[in-house]
């Protein structure tokens, strides 16, 4: 077992939900309403539920465009779980070359923020409570507490 | 995504009902924009009331064509996004480039 990098204990987490899908655009609205369904029903509350809803459509759509160029022979995977604590955490991974998420522009900058891209990683990190990039950058997890 | 487009004085109204996001939700919108715009139609009012999510796609066609509106000598005005929508937009910092109205009244009368 790779070793655990955030501190989360691997074995304590409960497997709430794990989705393989092609890599579709129209998929993934699919895939994040199942995840928004199975919160609703641990009774996250809205806010809550809102946000990480957001911050996964966000992976979910970086999986697909960047991570397979929207090709539909192409496999990401959404894995939600819960820890004792009732933490929640979702990884998406997909089967590209990975990104460093260290040269991503801000979106906030002037020059920046009639951008029709770039804004989707930076949405992630303000809505979750923690976020990595594991494997060559194309792995998220991402906690909500 | 449902979308229905009415005409009010020289200003189209959209009205949006689902999540503005990747796929046909944007894809939808868009459609509407280009078209309308290649006719030289350069005002739009987007009634957000029954939006519950936009992402950063969503967010990048707004921006977008708010700038070519707005280079034509038009805009696209909001309507009463919801709270969630608000916290998004002024999350990435493009919040203060729309102007928002209660209704839809208001907004195409700001037109004039």
């Amino acid at each position: 077992m790779p070793p655990d990098t955030t501190g989360h204990p691997e074995d304590e987490l409960s497997e709430l939900l794990n989705i393989g899908f092609p890599a579709d655009p129209d998929a993934i609205g699919k895939v994040a309403d199942a995840i928004a369904e199975t919160l609703i029903e641990l009774q996250v509350p809205e806010q809550k539920r809102l946000e990480i809803g957001l911050a996964v459509q966000e992976a979910l759509v970086n999986a697909v465009v960047h991570g397979c160029n929207n090709d539909r022979s192409k496999e990401v995977r959404c894995r939600l779980q819960s820890d004792p604590l009732g933490r929640i955490v979702i990884t998406v991974t997909d089967p590209g070359p990975g990104f460093s998420p260290d040269t991503l522009s801000d979106p906030k900058h002037r020059a920046n923020l009639y951008a029709d891209h770039g804004r989707g990683v930076y949405l992630i990190r303000q809505l979750m409570d923690e976020v990595s990039f594991e494997s060559r950058g194309n792995k998220i997890r991402m906690w909500k507490y | 995504m449902d979308i229905n487009v009415r005409k009010r004085s020289q200003v189209h109204v959209v009205q949006l009902r689902g999540n503005l996001r990747m796929g046909s939700a944007v894809d939808g919108l868009r459609q509407i924009l280009e078209e309308n715009m290649g006719l030289g139609d350069t005002r739009f009012v987007l009634n957000l009331a029954e939006v519950s999510m936009i992402d950063s796609t969503g967010i990048g066609l707004l921006v977008r064509f708010l700038a070519s509106t707005k280079q034509r000598g038009g805009n696209i005005k909001l309507v009463q996004p919801s709270k969630f929508a608000v916290q998004t937009l002024r999350l990435v910092g493009v919040l203060n480039l729309f102007e928002i109205f209660d209704n839809d009244d208001a907004a195409v009368e700001s037109f004039a």
